[in-house]
Parts: C-alpha cells; sequence; structure tokens
C-alpha cells in the first residue's frame, strides 16, 4: 500500500521527488490546486470517499497513509 | 510564446491547466492584460438559491463581457463558451427567468460572433450533455475550492476541447472512404443483385438509407467522398445507375477503386488520384479484417470502428462528424470540394492521352483570375495561409483580422482563382507583397501540375514592374512539408543571394528578366 500511496502521489504532484517522510510543506509541487486533484486520485486509486475533513488534515504523505488505513479498514 | 488569458467566476485551473495560461480573479473584469494571443470567456450561472437575484446577476453577466470585448486588443480573438446552467433549482413550474437570461445571453454571444470574425462561440453545453447532470458537479468539492466542474471531467474536457480549437483551427480529415457491401446498403450485391441489395423500405435498409443521406449532408460541407470495395466494377455501377433507391450515386464520389485487389493498395492509389495526403482520410469498412489491415498497414489513415448493428448508424455518423469532419466554419470554396476533386481525377486521365505537355496545357483552356483582397473573398485568403501546407514558401499563418491590418498598412493581396474547360477551382493561390519583398506565396494542391505557379509570379512581377519597381525580394522558409517549393524560385530565375537556418533569401532583377507567359494562359485582373 506504501508504494501505491507514493506512486499517486507522484504521478498526482507531478514530481519524483516524493517520499514517506514528504509533506505539504516541504515540496513545492503540493500546492492547493495540485492537492485536490491528489485527493481526487487517492479516492480513485483506493476506491474510497474522503471527507473535507479528511482532505483538509493530509498534509503530509504519513497523513496519508494514516487516513487511508482508518478508511480501508471500515 | 502564445498566452492564453481567461476570465472566468469559478476555479478551472484543472479543465486549463497553467502552461501559458492566466486567470482572472473570481468574476473580476477590471483587468484585461493587452499582451495574451488568445482570451477565454468561461463562466457559468453562479450557484445560488434566489433565482430572482440569479437572474439580475446573468443579465448583467452579458454587460460584462461586452466590456471585456471592447477592451481586448483589436485582432486578438476571444473564445467564448455558452453559459449553462450546472445546477438548476425552479420553486415553480411557470418561472423561466433565469432560463430565458441565459439563453438570451446565448444568443446575443452567437449573434456577435457572427458579425466579429475574432469572436468564435464554444458550446460548453455539448459537453455537459455527454454526462448525466449528476455527475456536473462534485459538491465536495465545489464546497472545498469552488470547482463548478466536477474534476473528474477533468481529462475529457481537455480531449473536447483540443477538439474544439482544431475545429476552430478549421482542421478537419478531407476524405472518407467508404466500403459498399453492408456499410452504404445492407446484402452483398454479387449475391443478391442490384434490386435485392437493402436500401430504403423496412430495417435494415431504413437505417442504410439513414447512413446515405446523412454521408450525401457530410458532402454538401465539402467533404470528399470516396469508394474502396471488393466488387466487381460493372456490377456497382449498375447498380448505381438503376437502383432508385441509392441516394449517393456515381456522381457524388470523387473517385473509386472498385476491384478484387487489397484495400491497402487501393486507398493509397485514392489518396495519389485525389492528391489528398493519408492523414487527410478516414477508412469506413464493416469488415473487421479489413479495418485491421488499413490500421496495421496505413497508421496516418483514421479507422473508426463499425457497428455491428445497422441501428446503431446514426450514433456511428455522430462519431465521424464529432471526431473527424466538424469545424467551425466553411467557406462555399469548401463546399465545393468533391466537384474540384473529380475535375482533377479527370484531369489526370486526359493527360493520359497528350504525348506532349504543352499540347495538353493548351488543351485545358485554363482561366486564371486575379482579384485584390475584398469582403468576400478575406476569408479564404486567410483560411488558405491556415491551410496551405505544400506549395507554401514562407508559411506564414494569418487571421482575418491580421489580412485586414497587412492592407490597411499598405500590403499588396492578391488571390487567385482558377478554372479550366473540366471544372472552377475556385480561390486557390494568393501573393502577398510587403513593399518589395514577397510575404507569401502559395498555391493550393489542387492546381498544381499545369505550370499555373509560374504564370501567376511572372504576371504579379510584370504588375510590380510596371509600377516602376526594379527589384523584389523573397524567401523560403523550410517546414516539415514544403520542401517541394525549396528550389521553386530559383527555377523562375531568382538569385539565391543567402541561406541560414535552412531559410533561403532571393532577389530578382526586374528590367533584364524574361517574363513572357505562355499564350494559353487566359489571365484576367479583376
Amino acid at each position: 500500500m506504501k508504494e501505491k500511496i507514493l506512486e499517486v502521489v507522484r504521478l498526482a504532484l507531478e514530481t519524483d521527488d516524493i517520499d514517506e517522510n514528504t509533506t505539504q510543506e516541504t515540496c513545492a509541487a503540493w500546492d492547493s490546486l495540485h492537492h485536490l486533484g491528489l485527493a481526487m486520485n487517492l479516492e480513485d486509486a483506493f476506491g474510497v470517499t474522503f471527507e473535507p475533513e479528511d482532505i483538509a488534515e493530509m498534509k503530509s504523505v504519513k497523513d496519508i497513509e494514516r487516513i487511508l488505513a482508518k478508511k480501508t479498514s471500515m | 510564446m502564445a498566452k492564453t488569458f481567461i476570465f472566468r467566476n469559478n476555479t478551472i485551473e484543472f479543465l486549463f491547466g497553467n502552461n501559458d495560461i492566466e486567470y482572472s480573479g473570481y468574476g473580476d473584469i477590471s483587468v484585461v492584460p493587452r499582451d495574451a494571443d488568445t482570451y477565454i470567456w468561461f463562466y457559468q450561472v453562479p450557484v445560488k438559491e434566489n433565482v430572482e437575484q440569479l437572474s439580475t446577476e446573468v443579465v448583467a453577466l452579458s454587460d460584462n463581457f461586452y466590456l471585456v470585448l471592447d477592451r481586448i486588443p483589436r485582432g486578438r480573438r476571444i473564445i467564448v463558451f455558452t453559459l449553462c446552467t450546472l445546477h438548476k433549482l425552479s420553486y415553480v413550474g411557470n418561472d423561466f427567468r433565469l432560463d430565458d437570461v441565459v439563453e438570451q445571453f446565448n444568443m446575443t454571444i452567437r449573434e456577435t460572433a457572427a458579425h466579429n470574425q475574432n469572436v468564435k462561440v464554444v458550446d460548453f453545453k455539448e459537453f455537459l450533455d455527454s454526462y448525466p447532470s449528476s455527475d456536473w458537479i462534485d459538491w465536495k468539492y465545489f464546497f472545498i475550492s469552488q470547482q463548478i466542474v466536477n474534476p473528474r471531467l477533468a481529462v475529457p474536457f481537455k480531449l473536447w476541447f483540443r477538439r474544439k480549437l482544431d475545429e476552430l483551427a478549421l482542421k478537419r480529415r478531407k476524405c472518407i472512404v467508404l466500403d459498399l457491401d453492408n456499410t452504404l446498403w445492407g446484402g452483398v450485391l454479387g449475391e443478391d443483385g442490384i434490386d435485392g441489395v437493402k436500401i430504403g423500405g423496412d430495417y435494415p435498409g431504413k437505417a442504410f438509407l439513414y447512413f446515405q443521406e446523412a454521408l450525401a449532408q457530410l458532402k454538401r460541407y465539402g467533404v470528399i467522398l470516396a469508394v474502396c470495395s471488393k466488387n466487381n466494377e460493372g456490377d456497382v455501377l449498375e447498380l448505381w445507375d438503376k437502383n432508385p433507391f441509392m441516394v449517393l450515386k456515381k456522381e457524388d464520389f470523387a473517385a473509386w477503386r472498385i476491384n478484387w485487389d487489397n484495400k491497402v493498395d487501393n486507398i493509397v492509389a485514392l489518396s495519389e488520384e485525389l492528391n489528398i495526403g493519408l492523414d487527410s482520410m478516414v477508412f469506413v469498412d464493416d469488415n473487421p479484417a479489413e479495418r485491421e489491415l488499413v490500421k496495421q498497414s496505413l497508421h496516418m489513415v483514421a479507422v473508426p470502428d463499425f457497428p455491428k448493428q445497422p441501428y446503431m448508424l446514426p450514433v456511428f455518423f455522430k462519431y465521424l462528424l464529432d471526431h473527424y469532419f466538424r469545424v467551425y466554419s466553411v467557406t462555399d470554396e469548401d463546399c465545393r470540394k468533391t466537384e474540384q476533386y473529380k475535375a482533377n481525377a479527370l484531369r489526370a486521365r486526359a493527360k493520359m492521352h497528350f504525348s506532349d505537355f504543352t499540347e495538353y496545357l493548351r488543351s485545358l483552356g485554363m482561366k486564371l483570375t486575379i482579384q485584390q483582397l475584398n469582403d468576400f473573398n478575406l476569408q479564404r485568403i486567410a483560411q488558405m495561409t491556415q491551410k496551405t501546407n505544400q506549395f507554401n514558401l514562407t508559411t506564414r499563418r494569418y487571421s482575418d483580422n491580421d489580412i485586414r491590418m497587412m492592407n490597411d498598412a499598405g500590403c499588396d493581396i492578391w488571390c487567385l482563382a482558377v478554372a479550366d474547360k473540366f471544372g472552377d477551382n475556385g480561390v486557390t493561390g494568393l501573393i502577398i507583397v510587403r513593399n518589395d519583398n514577397i510575404d507569401t506565396f502559395l498555391l493550393s494542391c489542387r492546381i498544381l501540375g499545369r505550370g499555373i505557379e509560374y504564370a501567376f509570379l511572372k504576371y504579379m512581377l510584370l504588375l510590380l514592374k510596371a509600377r516602376g519597381m526594379e527589384k523584389v525580394y523573397a524567401q523560403y522558409v523550410p517546414t516539415a512539408k514544403n520542401h517541394q517549393v525549396s528550389d521553386f524560385y530559383d527555377r523562375c530565375g531568382f538569385t539565391l543571394t543567402g541561406e541560414s537556418g535552412g531559410t533561403k533569401s532571393y532577389e530578382i532583377s526586374l528590367k533584364d528578366v524574361n517574363l513572357t507567359i505562355e499564350e494559353y494562359y487566359d489571365i484576367k485582373i479583376q
């Protein structure tokens, strides 16, 4: 799952410079427009639906892992 | 570099991207930058609960649009998306106020576009209609970031908008190559006979009739029809002659290859006979094996899947229109295409009867008419600069407005109309002279092979000489497609004066050059 998340993040943010420690603050490509595209791509890739609150909380790759883990275990 | 500026009232970056594109503020028209090539107006009816207020807002939107239109620099293009209501609330069934003002806005911009060449209307409804209205907005993304269009529609939107830009650039496929049995009619001619094939009457004949009638319309808009079929030519000619239910007859096709040879060779032969590139052809055949063969051998030819059931022909035809043949506007020239290409095929056959090329040219009775720029040929002149690739010395693309401005600036803009005993080719040549320099010299491929390029150029040089001009300058600018004219000016007696980056510069002294034109060109100036 981790590798798949990184794949989606790289694709959505249009940069290869992403690892599990990447956060919105350290990544220039992660602007507000790309953030929404990223949320949408994650929804499509993992077959989940985020709440707006989830999307607001997703500020790093680790956040994404955590939120997705919660969603997929439900 | 081309730059686009978009006026908008919602978040739409995901639809148009950020490459060379700038956006206005939401609903902001206070800034109209002067350095964009293209402006886009992309507004949707806002999401509001108060219908009365909304109607007033839409009326104001129309005023805003015209304020912007007045302020964009002269000659620049503005693409206006029609206004759509993505979220429609109706409290009372007979309250059409909002629909009325939206329709009013759309009618007004269409009217404006009809009179102003720089205004192009793109119907956003056409895109939305491909999806159920419940998919138009994703409310989560709307509330998070005011994306009025569902971000999941971004990819199809981009593809659709690219096709729209091609339509605006008047790019389309020129020719549709049709199979016959089970494509233009039901059944097999060789087995069912000329009265036995299914066309008209009950289903499936009715569906094939629809298809033939639709193709007849396509021809009216200037798409060339051709046939490539495995049949006995004699049988087909007899059917065209005798079956009263056929909508498409012999005279509707510019050329055909009806034989038992393989279709790849036949399509190549058709492309040569009609002088049309393979990348301008669409091949339609009910037989998947034939389609596959053509697809694999001729990558440039478009080969759409043909429906298994004849009742799906209307859907198939719409697909053909949407993907290959629609352009934003057509000229009279376009509509006469089939006749002109047919005449070309006749000329090619006549040529074989003459052993002497001069005798052949003399037999054609060519009439060349040279016209100065006017309101009637303006659109065609701009179109030729946009579409001519092969016989085009500099390949400079101009809009209607560019042409008008060049004329205002004192350029000489002359176009050439060509007719001969086989038919009228219409306006098919252009020369633009800026002071003593040939800015543009081009001819449509349809009129090549008759020495017309030399007669036209010599005649224009004579005109300039008569004005007292002593020297004329010209350039050849290479492109991927215009190699055939790389030595045109050498052949015309110009002197090469320089070459850099493939571009060749020439000059010619009008005093000593021989400008005699063969007497079989009947040249008039209008």
